[in-house]
């Protein structure tokens, strides 16, 4: 029985290391997953930056073999091209853009803050797993870097093909390092997505059913469940992997009755549905702030959810469309290529239904209003160009050029970055209890957007021309492009760090916030219902009906 | 799933209740049961499991008949068992149940929470008095219950909505008006 506390709880609150290093709160840990992640991003785009400092010219300037140079181009005849440091950097900033940064901000970071406040849950199902899922976090993030710095650093690309991952395996352990940081966060992931599927599906408000969930919760939860489905397969693969490198078994090794064809079977059985992983949660995201800025409901609640969940399941039976050139029978190029097209009918349900929410609505354009805008643009020409990709003849011309780096970096680089930050501008208030200027999130929306652009745009003209990917350097009939996208690249950084310095001048001095709703009454799920930041402990009520059931329609 | 009475209110309770008999004081004259909130149903928990099974055995078609298949296979084999196994974990944890029985002169209130020990508390029904506290409790409208001096002040449904516990108070003075008299 528990004893009545009519005196309220006016229990210690924690101290500054209890709070953020031993945290079981879901609001703390997804700001920590958020600052982690954004951290780590900074790192993985000086990387890209660096590429694009050599790509900015044909011949090879910075990374020599004698030495890789920053700040001063190497004299002619000077410099011997390093093609390994590229290929470090190529699968650094792959593994930790894919893994330790897109999904820790939106899965981790708004999905652990925001899931639960939508579904009137008081925590995650389970705090302690939580913290634990973080924590690896970390740890798999110290063992990327230590894949990028050890033994000269792993440079199979992100991929880890065999027998491109067999890397100098009695001699060097950088890639070892780069299979165990995927581990770590592999199973990292799979814990917090386990603790997601359970709080959305037994924590849920007395009353919400399914379809009356908000369409981020629903995002976050397939986002979850497609973690579930397709980590367990990479960690095996890469398992294999591990033990064809270091203990002598040959499940991708040719030489021992292996087939490396197998392993980027299994791989991209993983790979694909990572791509919607990335993806959905900024679905979710967009789907809010489309709504609030427009002043209008989501447009078309139910065909948004069932257009999540196809996307979803379709996403685990398109995976071989990353490996028409592998010699598959034309029956299955066909069928995969037919499949991947379908994925185009749940998407255009999607974009449809936010140009709906935004017709004939009084729409205004805040920050988060533009990126959502720029996310539908960007993600809507990467899908295109997806489609025209799913050809498998037209793959043959295109694969491995610079027109797949243009597609892939605008549905996920544009895409899912613009949708990080269309969440960070609109929620940044809740989260911290100050409002971001406004000029400044603009300023930083417009430089990104034509940094950016300027960057992928031109190289949808190289993979035209037939300049292949993954190479540090390239005929001089490339040049002009690839200085535009140099420019472009650069344009973009600079917004990135005048985002840190926004982010940065919010939390110390921002304008105060005291309306909890503070974008409006279109704003209307739960966690618009708390004051700014919300308290340490929230829904430990339960909320009532009337606080989340806006639409009763549906 | 709020809260149930689950005695009629009639002078004999039926037969089924006689395992909630006291040896001197007979059927009781209601039993109620509280218990908190899931939003899984049974029938949720088969179709969410049988749709991941489905779904992540999928790429065993490819690798069938290499060594590849059975490598694989722990590790999927480890991710049903993980979710499976989760979402019985969140099952057991929300199994807090607080069952309340009234007797014409006597009330017994139990909390069973998991992994912790069955609480018991009891007392006169003359001398039972309730209170809602619309502020001041950890919760909106909290529900509190006291016996005659000698008893603890115990909390009733804080998991409920604050809706709920105004109905539950209303219908357990109901109860006890009739028990008293």
């Amino acid at each position: 029985m528990a004893d009545a506390a009519i005196s309220g709880h006016d229990h210690e609150r924690p101290g500054f290391f209890t709070r953020w290093f031993m945290s079981t709160n879901h609001k703390d840990i997804g700001i920590l997953y958020l600052i982690t992640a954004g951290l780590v991003g900074l790192v993985s785009v000086a990387f890209t930056v660096y590429m694009r400092l050599e790509l900015m010219e044909p011949g090879v300037q910075y990374m020599c073999a004698e030495g890789a140079r920053v700040l001063s181009q190497a004299a002619a005849g000077e410099c011997t091209p390093d093609g390994h440091l590229w290929n470090v950097l190529i699968t650094g900033h792959g593994v930790l853009m894919m893994f330790f940064v897109v999904i820790p901000a939106l899965f981790g970071g708004f999905g652990n803050f925001f899931m639960p406040l939508m579904i009137g849950a008081p925590d995650m199902a389970f705090p302690r797993l939580n913290n634990l899922s973080y924590w690896l976090y970390v740890a798999g993030t110290a063992l990327a870097f230590c894949a990028v710095f050890v033994d000269g650093g792993a440079g199979p690309g992100w991929t880890f093909y065999p027998p491109l991952s067999w890397q100098d395996a009695p001699t060097s352990r950088a890639v070892d390092f780069a299979i165990f940081a995927v581990h770590v966060s592999g199973a990292s992931s799979i814990l917090g997505s386990i603790n997601i599927i359970t709080t959305f599906l037994n924590m849920r408000a007395p009353g919400m059913s399914l379809f009356k969930v908000p369409l981020f919760a629903w995002s976050i939860f397939v986002t979850a469940w497609l973690l579930l489905l397709s980590l367990p397969v990479l960690a095996g693969a890469i398992t294999m992997l591990l033990t064809d490198r270091n203990f002598g078994t040959t499940f991708f090794d040719v030489a021992g009755g292996g087939d490396p064809l197998l392993f980027q079977h299994i791989f991209w059985f993983f790979g694909h549905p990572e791509v919607y992983i990335v993806v959905l949660p900024a679905f979710g995201v967009v789907s809010h702030v489309i709504s609030t800025f427009s002043r209008k409901p989501v447009f078309g609640y139910l065909p948004m959810v069932w257009a999540l969940i196809a996307i979803g399941g379709l996403g685990f039976v398109v995976w071989a469309h990353h490996m028409y050139t592998t010699g598959m029978t034309l029956n299955q190029q066909a069928y995969f290529m037919v499949a991947t097209m379908v994925i185009a009918v749940p998407t255009g349900v999607k974009i449809f239904s936010w140009i709906a929410t935004m017709w004939q609505g009084s729409m205004t354009f805040e920050t988060p209003m533009l990126f959502a805008i720029g996310f539908i643009f960007l993600f809507t020409v990467g899908g295109v160009t997806g489609i025209v990709l799913s050809q498998a003849g037209v793959d043959r011309a295109y694969h491995d050029t610079y027109y797949v780096v243009a597609h892939f970096h605008y549905v996920m680089s544009l895409g899912a970055v613009f949708g990080i930050f269309a969440g960070i501008y609109y929620w940044i208030g809740k989260m911290s209890g100050r409002q971001y200027p406004e000029w400044a999130g603009k300023l930083h929306f417009w430089l990104f957007f034509i940094g950016a652009n300027l960057t992928f745009f031109p190289q949808h003209f190289l993979g035209r021309q037939g300049m292949p990917r993954r190479y540090i350097d390239y005929p001089d009939a490339f040049a002009t492009w690839n200085y535009v996208s140099s420019i472009g690249a650069f344009i973009a950084f600079a917004s990135f760090l005048f985002f840190l310095g926004v982010v940065a001048y919010t939390l110390l001095a921002g304008r105060k916030l005291s309306e909890p709703a503070y974008w409006g009454e279109h704003a209307d799920t739960l966690e618009w219902t708390l004051p700014n930041p919300p308290p340490e402990h929230t829904f430990e009520e339960l909320p009532t009906r009337e606080m989340w059931d806006k639409q009763p329609s549906h | 799933m709020p809260f149930h009475i689950e005695t009629p209110q009639i002078e004999k309770a039926p037969e089924k209740f006689g395992a909630f008999a006291h040896p001197d004081r007979g059927a009781p004259h209601m039993l109620m049961r509280i218990t908190p909130h899931k939003s899984l149903t049974p029938e949720g928990f088969v179709w969410f499991v049988g749709a991941t099974a489905a779904l992540i055995a999928l790429p065993l078609f490819g690798i069938l008949g290499t060594a590849v298949f059975w490598a694989l296979l722990p590790f999927l084999l480890a991710a049903i068992w993980a979710i499976w196994a989760a979402l019985k974990r969140s099952w057991r944890d929300k199994e807090i149940a607080e069952t309340l029985t009234l007797w014409p002169d006597h009330i017994r209130v139990e909390r069973k929470e998991p992994r912790k020990e069955t609480k018991i508390w009891e007392a006169n029904p003359y001398w039972v008095r309730l209170t809602l506290h619309k502020t001041g409790g950890p919760v909106p409208n909290y529900l509190t219950l006291r016996g005659d001096k000698a008893t603890r002040e115990i909390e009733l449904g804080a998991f409920l909505t604050p809706t709920e516990r105004v109905k539950l108070k209303f219908a357990l003075e109901e109860a006890l008006a009739q028990a008293r008299a």
